[in-house]
């Protein structure tokens, strides 16, 4: 028994030694953290503050009257980051932007004889494209600026307007029991992660073991160690061991991330002050308040609310334990496998020959998430759940969307009945085939 | 008799690597385990190292029948080794010792002994990879005596070695028994097995087709041919005719083989009146010549 926590020794810290181990352990974390600062750095940040040069041929958005006789929600307004400059004529403001290069862009609204109201605009830049944050605020003006003139000449007032526009249904998809809201769509999303997770790290760690017993066979270290320890010894050494990697790796990227979350938020504290007052604008709107101006500030932020919702819909204290344990059983159903099909092969090529028929259950469950998705609690979705070669992935597909405790306790039941059969199957593979060489040109022979 | 193999058989399958083997290796002596490639030697080494068991037979350890405790009283040099390329030699040779059952420090302290002894205690820090093949060799033999194991088996030892390194290995092989281990070598240069081993077997197509004392088995081969110095070129000697053959060789020498009904009392008898006689010797068979000849005539058999 000694040995075999020896040989669990001996694979986790050459492998936790290599400098590979560090930079995979620090670069997730790195792109996780990235993957949360970014977009909130490229909304929030005021960037340099960019001038927008008006060219208002039509009349219709201030471009002909003096600016101090306009109401404000008839001509465009400069905000945090676009300042916006009237001009008299293209020429003018072409001249402008020449010149002084202290205009980046000419917004031309083009009168046409034909048309009372224009339907065209153009944003002209020069070299650089203006910013997305610069399209989408003229674009928001624009249409504001011109709903506000219609309303006017409609003689519709503001409080009309916004009960028109800001009634409408809203369709649900509620669970009858709990009352809760399905947000299918954050479920979905999320369920494809995590199955995609589930499948790439089941697979980087089998492969992980079957990369080992190669270099073992193929070094001929394994005659040497061979009778000192047991070939199911050796075997359960390397799986255990590198399971422990994968463990800490785990570890390490969740503590690694939460630090750099928690650095990022603090050393930027007023970046994200501003990014809830913005979420909580956005809130507000979206539950039919008469804020119309706020809503017009919220804009683009609409969608947040209802991730977030949808997010915190999902039980995370459900969905984690439940990753940790079909990742960690469903790679020590595969590790055997792998640690077997690696006993068989000479070399790297023949790997790729023996662990092909370990992919199949795999790659079939991936080819099918769609029509699982579809209907995740449906017959096809359960079989999968059930049977322990596909259950990891299967299982974390349906997660999101709530699977009742019966089917989760069978399906880790028959995972866990598995794993003795399958280990026992791979350590007499592995046991008779581990100290031959060039099985695959005897079988050929034999054909 | 130390270790004893009784009537072993193993198949691969439908191929029998080993049929009815039986052998006895006496204790503290060197025991050779001869045959030509694909003979069932690995195989039977296998079997005492309890890597495989046998199909039928038994491997008797002082006459009791082999457990997996004896296996710890085993050290092993097998014919394809290896080691971990990208782990330190250091290090590597600590963990195979922890396998075998040393502790750690005791580990270390022996093999800082041994990496002196054998020059390469330079070497302890450096990974595998850039040590030369000889120096691995060293690494794999230190790594299998270092438990101080009562049965040593070695499959090849000497490939790989250079003629300094094969001679030093040839003396620790020797030093082992002399300290009351008992070695079984298996080897295809047959110089080394008239150099070191007490006794031997050929194995042969999964048979035993030879064994026994190195000296007596060389007797039995014998074709009585003798040498005998002369104190003058042998001219005008009148030989009898059941001398089978007689040559003049360099040196004033003669090369007599007898007729098989004859002896060297015969032969001396005859030269004895004609000449002055320097020196007398029998020429006993090289164990090449004899592994040939058997494994030839198993060839011829089939």
């Amino acid at each position: 028994m000694n040995k075999i926590v020896l040989v669990i020794k001996r694979e986790f810290l050459t492998r936790v030694r290599k400098p590979s181990f560090w930079i995979l352990t620090i670069i997730v974390p790195i792109l996780l953290a990235a993957l949360y600062a970014i977009p909130i750095y490229l909304a929030l940040k005021p960037a340099e503050k960019s001038v927008v040069m008006v060219v208002d041929e039509s009349g219709l958005f201030g471009g002909l009257d003096r600016e101090d006789t306009l109401r404000s929600d008839s001509r465009f307004v400069s905000t945090d980051n676009v300042a916006y400059r009237y001009a008299a004529t293209f020429d003018y403001a072409r001249r402008a932007m020449d010149s002084e290069d202290d205009a980046d862009a000419i917004l031309y609204i083009r009168r046409r004889a034909t048309d009372a109201i224009p339907t065209d605009a153009c944003l002209y830049y020069k070299s650089d494209l203006p910013t997305q944050q610069v399209r989408f605020d003229v674009d928001r003006q624009l249409q504001s600026i011109l709903r506000n003139r219609l309303l006017q000449a409609h003689g519709i007032s503001d409080d009309e307007y916004a009960l028109i526009s800001n009634t409408k249904i809203n369709l649900r998809t509620e669970d009858m029991e709990t009352g809760m809201e399905a947000f299918i769509e954050v479920k979905s999303g999320l369920g494809l992660i995590l199955s995609m997770l589930i499948y790439v790290v089941i697979f980087m760690f089998g492969a992980q073991v079957m990369r080992g017993v190669v270099e073992e066979k193929s070094s001929r270290i394994v005659e040497v160690i061979i009778c000192s320890v047991k070939p199911f010894q050796l075997m359960m050494g390397k799986v255990i061991g590198i399971a422990m990697v994968g463990i800490t790796q785990f570890l390490l990227w969740i503590a690694l991330t939460g630090i750099a979350l928690v650095g990022i938020q603090a050393s930027n504290s007023d970046l994200f002050r501003m990014a809830t007052e913005k979420h909580e604008i956005a809130e507000l709107a979206t539950k039919g308040s008469e804020a119309t101006a706020q809503m017009q500030q919220a804009g683009q932020l609409g969608e947040i609310p209802q991730l977030v919702e949808g997010i915190a819909s999902i039980d995370f204290k459900v969905i984690v334990p439940l990753f940790l344990f079909y990742f960690l059983f469903g790679y020590l159903l595969y590790a055997t496998l792998f640690a077997a099909a690696g006993a068989m092969s000479d070399n790297d090529t023949d790997t790729q020959l023996f662990s092909l028929p370990l992919t199949i259950p795999l790659l079939i469950t991936l080819l099918l998430m769609p029509t699982m998705m579809n209907a995740p609690s449906g017959v096809l979705s359960q079989v999968l759940s059930y049977i322990p070669f596909t259950s990891p992935v299967a299982m974390m597909l349906r997660v999101p969307f709530g699977v009742p405790t019966g089917q989760v306790v069978t399906s880790m039941v028959l995972l866990l009945v598995s794993i003795p059969l399958c280990t026992w199957i791979a350590a007499k593979i592995y046991r008779t085939t581990i100290l031959r060489y060039n099985l695959l040109a005897q079988w050929r022979k034999k054909k | 008799m130390f270790l004893e193999a009784l009537h072993i058989e193993k198949n691969y399958g439908s191929f029998r690597a080993l049929d009815d083997v039986s052998l006895g290796v006496e204790e503290g002596t060197v025991f050779g385990l001869l045959g030509p490639n694909g003979a069932g030697k690995t195989t039977l080494i296998r079997l005492i190292n309890r890597i495989s068991l046998p199909d039928r037979g038994e491997l008797l350890i002082n006459g009791q029948p082999m457990s997996d405790a004896d296996v710890r009283e085993i050290g092993y040099l097998p014919e394809e080794r290896g080691l971990y390329r990208k782990m330190k030699v250091g290090e590597q040779a600590v963990y195979l010792a922890q396998l075998k059952g040393l502790a750690k420090r005791d580990a270390e302290k022996r093999l800082m002994q041994w990496f002196e002894k054998f020059d390469i205690a330079d070497w302890w820090n450096r990974p595998v990879e850039q040590l030369s093949k000889g120096m691995q060799q060293k690494v794999q033999f230190i790594v299998t005596v270092l438990h101080e194991p009562r049965l040593l088996i070695f499959d090849e030892p000497f490939s790989g070695f250079d003629p300094v390194n094969a001679t030093m290995l040839k003396e620790e092989i020797l030093n082992l028994r002399k300290r009351g281990a008992t070695v079984i070598l298996s080897t295809h240069n047959m110089s080394s097995v008239e150099e070191l081993c007490d006794d031997i077997a050929l194995i042969n197509k999964s048979h035993v087709v030879l064994s026994g004392n190195v000296e007596k088995i060389r007797r039995s081969y014998s074709a009585g041919t003798y040498r005998v110095e002369l104190d003058r070129r042998p001219d005008n000697l009148q030989m009898p005719e059941w001398c089978v053959d007689c040559t003049v060789e360099e040196g004033n020498a003669l090369r007599v083989t007898l007729g098989s009904d004859r002896s060297a009392n015969d032969l001396l008898a005859v030269l004895l009146p004609q000449v002055r006689i320097v020196s007398f010797r029998e020429l006993l068979p090289s164990m090449n010549d004899i592994f040939i000849a058997t494994v030839k005539k198993g060839g011829d058999r089939e």
